[in-house]
């Protein structure tokens, strides 16, 4: 099957290209894009049986990659399989996702690596990629055989959710990690200084009287574990940074040429520590019109791009009080964590957003919040939360794509997702001004853990494409033009790219 | 308000309660033992104000007390929490007469709690009632000892004693609902 | 009935006066009401605590209301039956309330979302214990006629305290002063503190704090906070933050000594300041039943 995506607004990061026009995918792979200049040329005969869809007022964009979601499969299939993951990473827009090791038996071994490759090709619904293990059963303490396991196809290492407390195991891993070429994802936590923490501490724990784990926590390690990749001069990868602190770390590491890339999830974006009072949290205020400030010192400031509708808002006060679907790992924080973390991401200094898509049985999270499993369930909500702050004028559109697409391509070492004629189709077609509700029970992921239930969101992914197939539609999106010409306003953000 | 009608004038309240304090006067001869307990709200400021008279002209101080029936109501569950008021006797009624003090009588179901109450605070000689007015309706075998007037009325219609301790000023009204009009 | 956080002044007002007619019940000789008859109570305790339990079975009684005890050790989670479970389970039975107990902060609000009746929270974990920082308030008010402007001083564990949390909500909403003393290591960052009430006072030096103090009252010290290595010594804890016998002495009549019991004496109160004249804590326990009794009318008629 042929296809032609029609009017839509193409951004494709990794050629610097954002405009309005047709993509041709022949064969399971991009033909040709026709932009605007060339609307008016005659494209000539579309090949045999290609279904026109038809995108204005669409975003086209590359397929997204997503560096952390946990699959389930081996040993979890109560809260995910590989077949329902892919099918919640696919209706997010996700065509690419790294499978994180945390099964049972842990993907420590080139075996699990073999059967997880297996069940993700007979199953999966888009591409799976293998993180390894760092240690043997994430234990942190010794080291799994990452040779062989990079053979069986592991993208990256990663102990997932857990911290090697040894900085001696996690020097040794980063120095095998630098001598294949792969990066390491660590998971920054000092437990020691948290215990039994449940959230983030700060005024909202020392309210509720729930343990907290401070900030410093994660700073700790970050600092180490960029110590010891610039000793190694291994790749290092901060899994789901959270912390204001650590972000300024990772930015100082960039700038003195340390290997060292980031990674945060959409509600360490968007959700703060105050998530957990639910309804005892002040009613959220509209957020004010951001005001235009001249650009000059990008890094200080949140970015300040054109607003593409009216500003969208989240209410905390949906929830009731100690929530156990606002428990998370790494916390939710503070918001001058969150004021940080969008810097971060404006300038640079955080590469990609990952979903941290972490999906929880009922049993798991319907229990006292200290008992609850940590984890949200993500796949599906992952945009719809991000281009709440496109709409709040806080991030660009171009941007946010390009951290979803180019960003997590360029950690994993692999070739950015493109629409560069010649590569793989894996397109996702989003409409960012499309509001929608949050329903628990409509998510296609076993794990209906998200704190979003009820929740507003502005964008939603209309349609998927992996290898050139379709791998999700929304209704019968795409197979009746519009007609008229397509959102004015997306055009509008196209004047911010050069 | 022309569906509200005075039945009782300030003056005529006076000399309902100087009667009632004669009678009470009358049937305990002596006052020997005699404590005046008030339900509140209006019925603590009566039973003073029976009290008073009764000192004028027996000079005799009878004691005064209040008692709340608030945790003794039957209709909790129907009507939701109200506010419990102050019980405050200040003697033993074990042997006493108890002349109970209330404003309305009605169905009866307030001094049947009061008559609970009192039993949970002593064993009295004997229980009296003293009451303004007398609406009928009863609910159950309750009858007042002494009654300041006796007033037919329907059950659709509202019974207000207004007294100057807490209305600033002593009168009784009727008042029509409106779906009576 | 889950914190005092939900209450504003003129309620917790409302409670107290209800709780001085409780008061005068349990004066009588016979003590008890007829306001609860046929009403069914369940104290839910998942955690140990005979003084708490006791106290709400007592202003049940009071009331004529049925009270169940239901005890369950540990975590629901260890005992395989979730929390949610047991509750649905209650309701079946016929609870028409419910006095929740548990380790975990933040349970009453679970619980109040699976029942449909009335839940009282007699304590969650380091959250809040609104039972008894109501019958503070009424002990302090009892003693010293008012709460407004008071000089109220909290000294102790007061980080993992839930008498702590909702003894500044109740007293800061009926307008009084409050001075939280505690080392470093038991109390956490101030400015957390002060985030949510930023009235307080906070210091770590106690013979400054009870300058002028109206009311000091101590905390339990557990033990197993030398373990966690949050205090040094008992010894010292106890010489720098201890009512002892010379700060007894320093304060003066009319400083009422207070303690949510139950008490380690010689650790954070000496024997002589419990039992001192200007010591309320007997009051304490005889009141609790008081605004118990209060709290299950309020909630239960």
């Amino acid at each position: 099957m042929n296809y032609l995506i029609r009017n839509g607004s193409i951004i494709d990061p990794a050629r610097r290209v954002a405009t309005v026009g047709d993509v041709l995918v022949v064969d399971g792979k991009v033909e040709r894009v026709i932009d605007m200049a060339e609307m008016g040329v005659d494209p000539g005969p579309l090949p045999e049986g290609t279904e026109i869809i038809h995108a204005g007022g669409c975003v086209v964009a590359p397929g997204f990659t997503d560096l952390y979601a946990e699959l389930g499969e081996p040993g979890h299939e109560q809260r995910e399989t590989i077949a329902t993951g892919m099918r919640a990473a696919v209706q997010g827009g996700f065509t690419m996702v790294c499978a994180m090791p945390n099964t049972n038996p842990v993907l420590d071994s080139a075996a699990v690596a073999h059967q997880v490759t297996a069940l993700a090709q007979r199953e999966g619904q888009g591409h799976v990629a293998l993180i390894g293990a760092v240690t043997q059963g994430r234990e942190g303490k010794i080291l799994t055989e990452m040779i062989e396991l990079a053979e069986a196809g592991c993208v990256a290492f990663s102990d997932a959710g857990r911290t090697i407390l040894d900085a001696g195991v996690m020097r040794n891993a980063l120095a095998y990690a630098a001598a294949l070429d792969l990066p390491i994802m660590s998971h920054c936590e000092d437990a020691r200084l948290g215990l039994n923490w449940v959230m983030h501490e700060g005024a909202v724990s020392m309210r509720l009287g729930l343990p907290g784990l401070p900030a410093a926590a994660e700073e700790i390690i970050i600092a180490r574990d960029i110590a010891l990749a610039e000793d190694t001069r291994a790749h290092l990868h901060i899994c789901q940074v959270s912390t204001a602190a650590g972000v300024a770390l990772i930015r100082a590491a960039k700038e003195r040429g340390v290997r060292v890339t980031a990674e945060v999830s959409p509600h360490h974006l968007a959700l703060s520590d105050t998530w957990v009072l639910g309804s005892l949290a002040p009613q959220p205020n509209p957020p004010p019109t951001p005001q235009p400030t001249p650009r000059g010192k990008g890094k200080s400031r949140r970015n300040s791009a054109p607003e593409l509708g009216l500003p969208s808002w989240l209410d905390p006060t949906l929830l009731p009080p100690y929530d156990s679907s606002t428990r998370i790992r790494p916390p939710l924080r503070s918001e001058q964590d969150i004021e940080a973390l969008i810097i971060g991401l404006n300038d640079g200094t955080i590469d990609a957003i990952a979903s941290g898509h972490t999906p929880r049985t009922r049993v798991e999270k319907e229990c006292e919040y200290g008992a609850a499993a940590p984890g949200i369930s993500s796949l599906e909500t992952a945009l719809g939360l991000v281009l709440t702050l496109v709409h709040r004028g806080e991030m660009d559109l171009v941007n946010t794509v390009a951290r979803l697409t180019e960003g997590p391509a360029q950690v994993m070492g692999r070739s950015p997702a493109t629409l560069r004629p010649g590569s793989r189709a894996d397109i996702v077609i989003f409409d960012p001004d499309r509001m929608w509700t949050v329903e628990r029970s409509q998510l296609v992921s076993l794990g209906k853990n998200t704190p979003l239930q009820g929740q507003q969101l502005k964008g939603q992914v209309m349609l998927t494409m992996v290898s050139g197939q379709v791998a999700f539609r929304r209704g019968e999106f795409g197979m009746y033009g519009r007609g008229g010409p397509q959102s004015s306003k997306i055009a509008g953000i196209f004047g911010d790219v050069t | 308000m022309n569906n509200r009608k005075q039945i009782l004038t300030a003056d005529e309240m006076r000399r309902a309660l100087v009667r009632i304090a004669h009678e009470i006067d009358e049937r305990n001869g002596g006052l020997q033992d005699v404590i005046l307990v008030g339900i509140p709200r209006r019925g603590v400021p009566l039973a003073e104000r029976i009290a008073a008279t009764i000192a004028d002209f027996e000079g005799i101080q009878l004691p005064v007390g209040q008692l709340d029936i608030t945790l003794y109501r039957d209709d909790l569950r129907r009507r939701g929490m109200a506010e419990v008021g102050k019980t405050s006797i200040q003697h033993d009624l074990t042997g006493k007469v108890v002349v109970l003090v209330d404003d309305v009588l009605y169905t009866g179901r307030t001094v049947r709690a009061a008559l609970d109450a009192i039993a949970d605070l002593g064993r009295p000689d004997c229980i009296q009632l003293a009451v303004l007015i007398d609406r009928g309706h009863r609910e159950l075998p309750i009858r007042a000892d002494f009654v300041g007037k006796n007033v037919p009325t329907s059950r659709s219609e509202h019974v207000m004693v207004h007294l100057r301790e807490i209305d600033a000023e002593d009168e009784v009204l009727i008042e029509r609902t409106k779906a009576e009009q | 009935m889950i914190d005092l956080d939900a209450l504003q002044a003129e309620e917790i007002e409302e409670i107290l006066v209800t709780t001085d007619s409780m008061k005068e019940v349990l004066s009588r000789e016979i003590k008890q009401v007829p306001a609860l008859r046929g009403r069914t109570v369940v104290n839910m305790f998942f955690e140990e605590s005979t003084r708490t339990r006791i106290s709400f079975e007592l202003a049940a009684r009071a009331l004529s209301a049925n009270i169940v005890n239901f005890t369950a050790r540990g975590s629901s989670v260890e005992k395989g039956e979730s929390l949610i479970d047991t509750v649905r389970t209650l309701q079946a039975l016929g609870a028409d309330m419910v006095v929740i107990r548990h380790s975990q902060s933040g349970a009453p609000y679970l619980v109040a979302q699976h029942f449909h009746g009335s839940v009282i929270n007699a304590g969650d974990g380091r959250h809040a214990h609104p039972s008894q920082a109501l019958l503070d308030l009424f002990t302090i008010r009892e003693r010293l006629g008012q709460l407004c402007d008071l000089k109220v001083v909290i000294v102790g564990d007061i980080l993992h305290s839930r008498v702590a949390r909702s003894d500044i909500w109740g007293l800061t909403r009926m307008g009084a002063q409050v001075t939280l003393c505690a080392p470093p290591t038991l109390l956490g960052p101030s400015h957390y503190w002060l985030a949510t009430w930023p009235n307080i006072q906070i210091s770590h030096h106690l013979d400054t704090a009870l300058e002028g103090a109206d009311v000091v009252m101590a905390l339990r010290i557990q033990k197993e906070r030398m373990q966690g290595g949050l205090l040094p010594s008992l010894r010292e804890y106890s010489r720098h933050y201890g009512l002892t016998p010379e700060r007894l002495a320093r304060l003066g009549q009319h400083t009422l000594i207070m303690h949510p019991g139950p008490m380690n004496e010689g650790v954070e109160i000496s024997p002589e300041a419990a039992t001192a004249p200007n010591s309320v804590i007997e009051a304490q326990v005889t009141n609790g039943v008081a605004v118990r009794m209060a709290l299950l009318y309020r909630l239960g008629g």
